[in-house]
């Protein structure tokens, strides 16, 4: 199939992709040595291939890489930062025990990331809502719930 | 100042900063280069019959497909415990998704055209999909060929039936006490097939060299030295020319132990025509319930003889296993659940019949609990109901036939040391299990249930562990322990271990993901062992690593090894007023006061193998010494049920176990925590259904509910208890799997007393529930559909 050029910002620098017009961006974004951007389902059920579009989290297997034209990418690998020091939600999930197998972290930590970008002190409900779509079979979803309110004290703190 | 213990620190857990930073890299994620080729399976579409013929001319016609194999070009028998399982069918397809041919290309994308293009003609057999129905006289045999399957001593088909496993436990005078009895109650409770669903769906990249002819594996696999073992044995290379690479894996919880799909990928690896080129297996989402294994089907059958008194006279257990087509690794949890079918109770007249059935559908193995989840969601929901018949309450009723430390198991075996009756006092105390409270929401009901757990590892008898501890030029540390970390937290743990032992900071202690070719042996990572056994293994090499490096300090300063101390990676003398840091002298050797260079690399090394299990009597089920030991807990759930829509919401759930000493506190904790919403989730959502063909209905997670942060409580309250174990590193002892054994029994002690009407079937669905409900109104006391 013919390859088409996609323009977009990764991670906050250009990129151009050829793709085919059928790749997902999450195989596009893997394709590229992106693996951060997991495959758990590739059907938009699981939430491990997340990414924040323009800062929206969305599933990167539900949304054709030619559909970022012009747009911005983010995914876990960049919110650290250059010093290799990790993100306050990152820590966060570090401290709390959100983690188990880690195959779920990326995406947790995006979507806890734009959970607290717009809301920054969640209520438990807004918590769970926000998460709702990014499923996890290690921890029980507890520790997460301590990381997210973790991540929103760390990130006051550095407010 | 005392020095404090790393053994018990609340330390945070290695390799999660790269797990948050999305760097660790799984197998999925490894790159091969452009000669790496892709593999799909073709899959049977009917669920049993003989293959007449298989087309797969418009395969090869796909642009990138470079081959199609089939079962007959690779007819070799895998399996752990029971060798009947091929990579693809031969001759005969056994359910609806068996793979049927492999189609190899270029791209994955070609392999996936390819595969829908394999067209294959069959004559069709009578399937059978019901364990009870294949256990009849003159059922259709789903493995005609059984008796000649090649097995392990202590599992014991039948052949000519559909039984894969029977395991026997025969102790004391079964028909003597039930006529002691004063009440007797017999119970039944089924559970379908359910999931591990991980969130990494099985990856393989198999290669094989053309001339030396070693193969290379790089698997999502939890066990990297059985996977080894099992692939030379099936291909007949000596144990060196299989190298076994386990990245880190995305969960595993006994779905990926033992052999899985590696050999459906190494059909293609060895093909004359690709053999020199690696070959890529990506088992996509909806296949992964039909490539691997699920959690066997259940039935369990309790009757129970009680005294007046309340003491248990005798019990008889009937376990069914619906182990689908292969009881390759399936006819072990048969025997788990055999061997500890007492729960955790004294019972001095026992009779159980523990049986793993084939049926036409995709295949049961291991699965977190290991045959316990099957037998507790039985036996703890009996355990409620006679003690309500006599009239005395369940927590009482526990206590009083507790299997006391020294009383015999169903094995014979004297009970080790533990502290549940303390577990289960704490529990309910935490749950305030004898208040009934007022629901919390209006119109709801409330209720409160407790279950008991137990499980020991459920391994062979010579099931061993080897570790090296090097200590590198700078004083850190490289360790060697072939332990899959899985998210439990494995590598912590050995961290810990080794800063305590040879007094190094643990930031400077790495442990290594496993390979085959560079670490030294460990069996696998399952059964909650590996704290135990490895622990065993890595403590013995760093005993035996500093002491060598304390002889050479010795000899270098001129003091006695016992003067020499090591804290936070200083080497000390107090008496000659000596300290410096470990520095590569113990990497090139020492200068002594001879002038003669002494030492070279230190490295540590460690080895164990429980010394003493006795392999329970094939008709018995007697032994001395039946595991190595068990840990017991138990969970207390405080519940409420809307009745208008069947909805059950965990006010506040507590677990706690006896862990004999724990060693990562965050661990254990988190353990507990996932352990517990994996019991409530295959509790209340869980079952993998098939349409009347066999066709599965639940390939996705759509329709196979797992779980989300919708539906857990905000959180679990979890407490250890510490009875040491002996042998062991610290006392400690498994506790991995043991959150999950109970938390579905609980719910159904809590349901029956918020609902007052017992549920036979598990999972219980909003539906379920809200049809219980209704029958209660009608005054009906059980429910069974």
């Amino acid at each position: 199939m013919t390859k088409r050029e996609v323009h977009f910002t990764l991670n906050g620098r250009s990129v151009t992709y050829e793709v085919e017009p059928r790749t997902t961006l999450l195989r596009a974004l893997r394709h590229h040595g992106v693996t951060s951007v997991k495959r758990g389902c590739e059907e938009g059920e699981c939430g491990t291939c997340t990414v924040l579009l323009d800062g929206v989290p969305v599933k990167s297997c539900t949304v054709l890489a030619l559909e970022v034209e012009g747009k911005s990418v983010l995914t876990a690998e960049g919110l650290v930062g250059k010093d290799g020091k990790l993100h306050p939600v990152q820590q966060a999930f570090v401290e709390e025990g959100g983690i188990q197998c880690g195959f779920c972290t990326p995406g947790m930590v995006l979507t806890t990331y734009a959970l607290l970008k717009k809301t920054p002190d969640p209520s438990e409900d807004e918590i769970r809502l926000a998460l709702a779509g990014n499923l996890c079979r290690c921890t029980g979803y507890t520790g997460i719930f301590r990381s997210v309110k973790r991540a929103a004290e760390l990130l006051k703190d550095q407010a | 100042m005392e020095k404090k213990s790393m053994i018990g620190a609340w330390v945070t857990r290695v390799y999660d900063p790269e797990k948050a930073a999305g760097t660790l890299k799984f197998t999925d994620d490894l790159s091969f280069g452009p000669e790496l080729l892709h593999a799909r399976a073709a899959r049977s579409t009917i669920p049993c019959g003989k293959i007449v013929n298989i087309d797969y001319s418009e395969a090869l016609k796909v642009p990138g497909v470079v081959k199609v194999i089939v079962g007959k070009n690779f007819p070799i028998h895998f399996g752990i415990y029971l060798k009947d399982r091929t990579a693809m069918a031969v001759e005969k397809v056994r359910y609806i998704g068996e793979p049927v041919a492999l189609v190899v290309a270029e791209s994955e994308d070609a392999a996936e055209e390819g595969a829908l293009k394999v067209r294959v003609e069959y004559e069709e057999e009578t399937p059978v999909f019901d364990a009870a129905e294949a256990m009849k006289e003159n059922a259709p045999l789903v493995h005609p060929d059984l008796g000649s399957y090649e097995h392990v001593s202590f599992v014991t088909p039948v052949p000519g039936t559909n039984i894969a496993q029977h395991f026997k436990i025969r102790r004391g005078d079964i028909e003597k006490g039930f006529e002691e009895a004063d009440q007797v109650l017999e119970e039944s409770f089924s559970c379908p097939q359910i999931a591990h669903a991980f969130l990494e769906p099985h990856a393989c990249i198999c290669l094989q060299d053309p001339v030396s002819q070693e193969v290379t594996i790089w698997s999502t696999a939890q066990s990297a030295f059985t996977l080894r073992e099992l692939v030379a044995k099936g291909l007949e290379l000596p144990l060196y020319k299989v190298r076994v690479i386990a990245p880190p894996i995305g969960g595993g919880f006994g779905g990926k132990a033992g052999i899985t799909v590696e050999p459906l990928c190494l059909a293609a690896a060895l093909d004359p025509d690709i053999k020199g080129r690696p070959v890529k297996l990506f088992v996509p989402r909806e296949e992964v319930l039909t490539t691997s294994w699920v959690r066997q089907g259940w039935n369990t059958k309790v009757k129970m003889g009680v005294k007046k008194d309340g003491t248990i006279s005798a019990m008889k257990v009937e376990l069914v296993f619906d182990t689908g087509t292969s009881a390759e690794y399936g006819a072990n949890p048969v025997r788990s659940a055999g061997y500890t079918s007492m729960g955790c109770y004294y019972v001095p007249n026992i009779w159980t019949d523990s049986y793993g059935v084939y049926t036409n559908k995709p295949f049961g193995g291991a699965y977190r609990g290991f045959g316990l989840p099957e037998l507790m969601g039985g036996l703890e929901a009996v355990v409620d109901a006679i003690a309500y018949r006599i009239g005395m309450d369940p927590i009482e009723f526990r206590l009083k036939n507790l299997l006391k430390p020294g009383l015999p198991t169903c094995t014979g075996m004297p009970m080790p040391p533990h502290a549940l009756d303390k577990i289960i006092k704490k529990v309910a105390e935490k749950i305030d299990y004898h208040r009934e409270e007022s629901p919390v929401r209006k119109g709801w009901k409330r209720g409160k249930g407790i279950a008991l757990a137990i499980k020991a590892p459920a391994m062979p008898a010579d099931a061993s562990s080897s570790a090296t501890v090097e200590i590198l030029g700078d004083g850190s540390v490289k360790v060697l322990a072939a332990t899959m970390d899985m998210g439990q937290g494995a590598y912590t743990a050995y961290a810990q271990i080794v800063s305590e032992e040879l007094g190094v900071p643990m930031e400077r202690v790495k442990c290594y993901y496993p390979d085959t070719a560079a670490q030294p042996y460990d069996w696998q990572t399952v059964a909650s062992r590996s704290l135990w056994s490895m622990g065993m293994a890595i403590k013995r090499a760093c005993e035996d690593a500093r002491s060598q490096l304390l002889a050479l300090y010795a000899e270098y300063w001129q003091c006695n090894p016992e003067e020499i101390t090591i804290e936070d990676g200083i080497v000390k003398c107090p008496k000659l007023d000596k300290a410096e840091p470990i520095d590569e002298k113990t990497q090139n050797g020492f200068k002594m006061p001879d002038g003669k260079y002494k030492g070279g690399p230190i490295i540590g090394r460690g080895h164990f193998v429980p010394p003493d299990v006795v392999y329970p009597d094939l008709e018995t089920g007697q032994s001395e010494k039946s595991v190595v030991h068990f840990t017991v807990g138990a969970v207390g759930l405080d519940i409420e049920v809307d009745p208008g829509t069947g909805e059950i919401v965990v006010n506040k759930a507590v677990a706690g176990y006896d862990a004999g000493k724990v060693i990562s506190p965050l661990n254990v904790k988190c353990q507990i925590e996932g352990g517990t919403v994996q019991g409530l989730s295959a509790g209340m959502f869980e079952g993998i259904y098939y349409d009347k063909n066999g066709k599965l209905l639940t390939p996705d997670f759509t329709d196979y509910k797992i779980a989300t942060t919708m539906d857990v409580p905000w959180e679990i309250e979890s407490f250890c208890e510490e009875t040491p174990e002996d042998p062991s590193p610290y006392g400690n002892r498994g506790v991995g799997e043991h959150s999950m054994i109970s938390p579905a029994a609980a719910l159904g002690n809590a349901l029956y007393k918020a609902i007052g009407i017992r549920i036979h079937q598990y999972p219980f669905t909003r539906e379920r529930v809200y049809m219980a409900i209704r029958a209660a109104e009608r005054g009906e006391k059980d429910f069974w559909g």
